[in-house]
């Protein structure tokens, strides 16, 4: 199958300001695709650009298989789009707004079957004021499928929700996807990338700096585990360094002696190594946790810099 | 196009803020300004206080009593100026009293007026005294040199009331257009109702038009049921006909264009709503909703006559209160049409879906 989304050099730039600065990637069908950066990375002006709102300064892009620059209505037709925070009527219920979007398509799902879909079947007669945070991006997410579309567009769905909400939303979004559509969201929580995405593409400063499976992109790290040791007595950091598979390494005092923090490229040998360190000083490991490293991590090593926000 | 448009209906007509501006606000003033009364000063109580065996004296007081808005009352106990003025002091039913001396050759009259109001004031007293000449005339026997006869032809006699409706339902139509489009508009932008629009393959100019038309129709409804409250509080409004609906249409069609203006110039929804307000109200006085523009001072005229409610209102009145035809009203439809153009095009250039 030809990808959903084609998107060549894409550019956009408002005076001097470049808040795109090239991107190029595709989406395939059946995928949920994360585009994840910090705020003003450019993710919204990619997004909107895909969604036919803004026009490219350069490159081009076909969504659906269709030339998004010169046919917006066509594409927007066939998409869905969540924007971020509650952009609806307040003097309506939820049942008329969906009922009234969906007369501006060829083709729409009924209010109540879609209100089913998210679990507001029993507020179809309440406005979006009297929502909750999570009902309102439920909603959100609902009126973005009344025209039942093969991509659908999600920017931030989970942002501000409490985990509860926001688990409840991932699954809603699996079940977007499982009922056949391709999904394209963004967001800046690592976790949610994690638990969500089949692949991701990192935005920083307007350029794709990474793009690849979760799982991919943490294995190309160099140094994918996490290792904490805390010790009764501090550990010589020249000879924690000088471990073979130890690629950083910081040590910090504690009420109860110190903590060494390890980023490895391998657990077992690191760890056996660590412990006889150890032992030959003549203190005792009390505590020993390794993790693997995340998405921030592989977010740290490709932009310098954490996630602001 | 048909469910957007009722759904814009449906939002203005939940929208509480956009109905008192288009109902409650007008029908307020209809009430108030129903209640005053500025055509009638009621008749004046007249003490005449004399000797009234004397036949100048009788004479005197039948002719005040063929006075229509004089009420009589004939008082021997009050013939001295102290004891009417005592009488005054204490008994507010008096508003003036007529002291006559007829002991002598002249009878000796001294007019005494209790009304603070200087127009009712004069004129008791211009009354009075024209009386009090009559009656000299005619007991002196001498044949009048001049005699006056006089008649209104002015068009038929106008109450307060029937001035100041037709102000009301043109300061009604203002007030809701302005405020309740600029409102409309700008909370769309605010919430993001237009961006969201935008990403749907709805064209804006739809979505926009359907805002617009839903105003009129609601603005509609203002012209038929303001014209039945005033008409049936005595305004005669109905007697502008169908131009008294024409002359609404443009005047109202005037008002959206600023709506969007004021929408389009102006970034925050409450500061939008604060400029339509400020735009409106000053308008709604200067344009002569309540009063006469002529009793504006001159400096100011050229301004006054330069606004858009003061034509549309000066068309409206010349309908119902002179019984005019439309083309009468020509002067006025000109310069309301050419508002019509002037804020459309300022409107288009304006709001731009592109901010959203």
């Amino acid at each position: 199958m030809p990808p959903v989304i084609q998107a060549q050099g894409l550019v956009k730039r408002y005076g001097d300001l470049t808040a795109l600065g090239g991107a190029t990637f595709e989406v395939q069908p059946g995928e949920i695709f994360g585009i994840l950066g910090p705020n003003g990375a450019g993710k919204t002006t990619l997004v909107e650009i895909l969604e036919g709102l803004t026009r490219p300064t350069e490159g081009s892009a076909s969504v659906l298989g269709l030339p998004v620059v010169e046919q917006p209505d066509a594409v927007k037709t066939r998409i869905g789009v969540q924007l971020q925070a509650s952009s609806y009527h307040q003097y309506l219920t939820l049942r008329e707004i969906l009922s009234l979007f969906g007369s501006f398509y060829p083709r729409a799902a009924e209010p109540m079957e879609l209100l089913r879909r998210v679990r507001l079947e029993d507020r179809a007669d309440a406005r979006i004021k009297q929502l909750s945070g999570g009902m309102k991006q439920r909603f959100s997410i609902v009126a973005a499928l009344v025209n039942e579309p093969e991509l659908v567009f999600f920017d931030e769905p989970t942002a501000g929700l409490d985990p509860d909400a926001r688990h409840d939303l991932w699954q809603i979004v699996r079940e977007v996807r499982a009922a056949g559509a391709t999904v394209v969201l963004t967001t800046h929580y690592m976790e949610e990338a994690e638990a969500l995405c089949d692949r991701v593409a990192f935005l920083n400063a307007g350029q794709i700096v990474a793009l690849d499976t979760p799982v991919g992109l943490i294995r190309s790290l160099h140094a994918p585990y996490r290792i904490t040791l805390r010790t009764a007595v501090p550990l010589a950091l020249v000879a924690v360094e000088a471990i073979p598979g130890v690629m950083e390494a910081q040590q910090e005092a504690s009420p109860d002696g110190a903590v060494t923090r390890v980023r490895a490229g391998e657990a077992p040998r690191v760890v056996e190594a660590l412990t006889a360190l150890a032992a030959g000083a003549g203190t005792q490991v009390t505590d020993l946790v390794i993790q693997p490293a995340t998405l921030e991590d592989v977010f740290l090593s490709v932009t310098g810099r954490g996630l602001a926000g | 196009m048909k469910p957007l448009l009722g759904a814009s209906i449906k939002m203005v007509v939940r929208d509480h803020q956009a109905l008192f501006w288009a109902f409650a606000f007008p029908m307020l003033f209809l009430g108030v300004f129903r209640l005053f009364s500025f055509d009638s000063y009621g008749t004046t109580d007249l003490v005449v206080a004399g000797d009234v065996s004397e036949a100048r004296v009788q004479a005197l007081t039948g002719a005040l009593e063929g006075v229509d808005f004089l009420d009589v009352t004939v008082r021997p106990d009050l013939a001295t100026l102290d004891a009417a003025m005592q009488a005054i002091d204490d008994d507010e039913a008096i508003d003036a009293a007529l002291v006559l001396d007829a002991s002598g050759s002249t009878v000796m009259a001294e007019l005494l007026i209790a009304i603070s109001d200087p127009i009712g004031s004069s004129v008791t007293t211009a009354s009075i005294i024209s009386v009090v000449q009559d009656v000299n005339v005619a007991l002196s026997g001498v044949p009048r040199a001049i005699e006056v006869a006089s008649r209104n032809v002015g068009g038929d006699e106008v109450t307060f009331f029937q001035f100041v409706g037709p102000g009301i339902i043109g300061m009604g139509l203002m007030t809701f257009a302005t405020i309740s489009l600029a409102g409309s508009l700008s909370r769309y932008r605010e919430e993001g109702v237009l961006r969201r629009i935008r990403a749907t393959p709805l064209a804006p100019w739809r979505f926009f038009a359907s805002v617009v038309v839903a105003h009129l129709v609601i603005a509609a409804a203002q012209v038929v049921l303001l014209t039945l409250v005033a008409e049936a509080l005595g305004a005669n409004v109905l007697r502008g006909g169908l131009g008294f609906l024409f002359v609404c249409v443009l005047g109202t069609l005037v008002f959206l264009n600023m709506g969007v203006i004021i929408a389009g110039r102006v970034q925050g929804r409450g500061a939008v709503e604060g400029a339509a307000n400020a735009v409106t109200l000053p308008m709604m006085f200067l344009s002569g909703t309540f009063f006469p523009t002529e009793g504006l001072p001159a400096f100011i005229q050229p301004f006054v006559q330069a606004l858009p409610l003061t034509h549309m209102l000066t068309a409206l009145r010349g309908l119902t209160l002179d019984g005019e035809g439309l083309l009468e009203q020509g002067p006025a439809l000109l310069m309301l049409l050419a508002w019509v153009a002037g804020t459309f095009v300022l409107a288009r250039y304006s709001f731009s879906f592109r901010d959203a």
